[in-house]
């Protein structure tokens, strides 16, 4: 019983610090990006506070909940957007033995969690009674359900190529090579992660230059923010999947006693290209992100389980 | 997908779609790489150049009370007042003189806009551009300085900068080498 | 009559969840909230779904149900309308309910007559519930309805594509003088 509070404090501990890591991390890799120093007070070394201090600000903001709007559904939007982050989290292992939820079929988990995560923001988008957030909101579900797809066949390819769908087992059964034949896999889910996300390029539910913040528009306060902490949280969740899926995990030197070092520097390293891509790249429009999804990434994401298959077939005895 | 609407000559030719996207990639990055270009103000003063147009600085003395740049002023921001005082004659016999004493100077910032009109038409030099900007007031009423608070910005006041080589002596220093005048022979 | 076990408490109380939502889900009078409810609905019965051992079914049940089907149908429903209050245009009247209420309860009547003897009225988690048990029943015994399932989904994908390709000239009477039109017969000999 003990074990199982302090597995849930550790995910939870991890779950309140990692977003806010990746979020300064931003903060600050954007800022040099465009040649700014980005927060520099809060804290004292290098603004290292700031999205504490964020944090407090948000907690002090007054809670408005429109009056047209549904209240419960928009009440409860932050929260279902936001605990299927934390579930996620708690299955994806940092090491063999460094997991707080060692689930069997440990993909499958972290995809359906990440799905669920979606209707928080259909249910804000529709909820805020605001047509901008409707627009968000159906955009939103629109390239969700785009992006759905190439994932989980990106995934399935490197399900097939370990011959299992548990996490621990897919980064046990990686190898070197697969870094070249499972790139287009590993391309096609980098880039349907950060749709899923829908972080630029890929932000047209949120797109503010049209339409406000999407879902977002008519929230305040903690509700706000904790859109925010799902957005980098999903970031997180991705980043070490991906690491765990594609890079090996805590494959590495002195892997045995430094694993869990490995898996989060991988995750680290997809993180801050996730941010270096929101940087640099103009937003989609809405007709080339579908085109891109159905177009481009589903038959490239087939193409590579036809490959993972034959391979899987003609190596096996 | 756009490129045929592209005029030619308008932009460097693009080769595409995946070059393109590297290029930006590589333009953040190399900008992570070089320093930033913030100046991080109320830690570090920035360097302002000796011609900034921060505040107008008032040399007490220099004034005369003429008036001009109240009269010139474009937004009659500036206000002055004076009274006469009767000098007593500095030899026996003389004539006593009168001159201007200045009563009250006062400029009031929330109605300057910065022209240097003043400035230019003031004749003694009273006036002076100084390059200190950390003014700001709650109030827009506590906008108006009077003349101590406008002489306390003297001493920020920078140092005309130097003529350019060879060019001729500034006006006071060619008339203090001027030789004295001579008494006229031809009449003699 | 035996003792009441966790399993038992558990699957009677996300049991309870999951009718009690399916029913707000019909009776609700707020079309966006029918759907939430139904939801709810989905992921308890992914919650019974886990209970019982079946893990991979549960996963999937989420994935696929909450995941992308209520996705597509709050989709279609924004798209369309989704008005904040109630909508009592969309209400069926007092017959339709009982007539309703009568077949959903004697389709329970059925399937809980053919069921329960069959299969035996307790509760036992399964042990061939996880990833490679589910795949050895799926490709072993089960592998010719699953075949034929995924026939008849390809055969209701290509029906799709091809209503959604359907030339506008052989639409039905009302189109055909929009159809008789210059711009759609272009565009009907360029096919």
């Amino acid at each position: 019983m003990l074990e199982v509070v302090l597995r849930s404090l550790g995910v939870l501990a991890a779950f309140l610090v990692l977003p806010l890591v990746v979020g300064q991390t931003e903060h600050k890799v954007m800022a040099h990006m465009q040649g700014r120093l980005g927060p520099m007070y809060a804290g004292g070394f290098h603004g290292w506070a700031q999205l504490v201090a964020d944090g407090v600000k948000f907690v002090q903001k007054e809670d408005i909940t429109p009056r047209a709007a549904d209240r419960w559904v928009f009440k409860l939007a932050p929260a279902v957007a936001l605990v299927p982050y934390l579930v996620a989290l708690a299955v994806i292992p940092l090491s063999a033995t460094v997991v707080a939820a060692d689930v069997g079929a440990g993909v499958l988990f972290v995809l359906a969690a990440s799905a669920v995560g979606i209707l928080g923001l259909l249910m804000a988008g529709w909820s805020s009674a605001n047509k901008y957030a409707l627009l968000g909101g159906m955009r939103a579900a629109a390239q969700l359900l785009s992006y759905e797809l190439p994932l989980v066949l990106s995934v399935a390819s490197v399900a097939l190529a370990a011959g299992t769908v548990s996490l621990t087992g897919i980064a046990d059964a990686w190898h070197p090579l697969w870094l070249v034949w499972q790139l287009p896999g590993a391309l096609v889910f980098l880039i349907a992660a950060v749709a899923e996300l829908q972080r630029p390029p890929f932000d047209m539910p949120v797109a503010d230059s049209e339409i406000v913040m999407g879902p977002f528009t008519e929230y305040t306060g903690l509700r706000f923010a904790f859109f925010l902490l799902s957005e980098y949280a999903g970031i997180v969740v991705m980043s070490l999947l991906f690491a765990v899926l594609f890079l090996g995990g805590w494959r590495g030197p002195f892997s045995g006693v430094l694993g869990p070092v490995w898996t989060l520097l991988k995750g680290a390293l997809i993180s801050v290209l996730i941010i270096w891509l929101r940087v640099s790249w103009p937003r989609l429009r809405e007709d080339q992100l579908q085109r891109l999804a159905w177009l481009v990434l589903v038959p490239l994401a087939l193409a590579q389980l036809a490959l993972t298959a034959g391979w899987v077939v003609l190596s096996s005895p | 997908m756009t490129d045929h609407q592209h005029s030619p000559g308008d932009s460097p030719k693009t080769n595409g779609f995946i070059p393109g996207l590297i290029k930006g990639l590589a333009t953040t990055a190399r900008t992570l790489a070089t320093p930033s270009h913030t100046a991080e103000y109320p830690d570090v003063q920035p360097h302002l150049p000796p011609r900034t147009r921060g505040v107008i600085a008032l040399l007490e003395e220099n004034c005369t009370s003429c008036m001009l740049c109240a009269r010139e002023c474009p937004d009659w921001c500036i206000y002055i007042d004076s009274h006469k005082e009767t000098l007593p004659a500095t030899t026996e016999g003389g004539r006593e003189r009168q001159r201007n004493v200045l009563d009250r100077f006062a400029i009031d910032f929330s109605l300057c806009m910065y022209c240097g009109i003043c400035i230019e038409v003031c004749p003694f030099d009273a006036l002076h551009w100084s390059p200190e900007f950390e003014y700001a007031e709650l109030n827009i009423l506590d906008l108006l300085h009077e003349k101590d608070r406008l002489g306390e910005w003297m001493p920020t006041v920078p140092a005309p900068s130097a003529l350019d080589p060879r060019s001729a002596d500034p006006q006071e220093v060619a008339a203090a080498n001027k030789p004295p005048r001579t008494a006229p022979e031809r009449r003699q | 009559m035996t003792t009441l076990t966790t399993v038992d408490v558990l699957f009677g109380a996300v049991g309870l969840i999951t009718a009690a939502s399916a029913v707000l889900a019909v009776t609700t009078h707020h079309l966006v909230h029918a759907a939430l409810w139904l939801v709810v609905t989905l992921g308890t019965l992914a919650g019974c779904y886990l209970i019982l051992g079946a893990e991979l079914v549960a996963l999937v049940q989420l994935l696929v149900y909450v995941g992308a089907v209520v996705v597509l149908v709050l989709f279609a429903l924004m798209l369309t309308r989704a008005p904040m209050g109630r909508s009592p245009e969309h209400s069926s009247g007092f017959i339709q309910r009982i007539a309703a209420a009568l077949v959903g309860a004697g389709t329970t009547a059925l399937l809980a007559a053919v069921l329960l003897p069959a299969l035996g009225g307790d509760i036992r988690p399964t042990r061939a519930g996880d990833t490679k048990g589910i795949a050895t029943q799926l490709f072993g015994s089960w592998v010719w309805p699953f075949e034929l399932l995924s026939l008849l989904l390809l055969v209701a994908l290509i029906a799709a594509l091809a209503v959604s390709r359907m030339p506008t000239t052989s639409l039905p009477s009302t189109t055909e003088a929009v159809a008789e039109t210059p711009a759609n017969s272009a565009g009907g000999e360029s096919r």
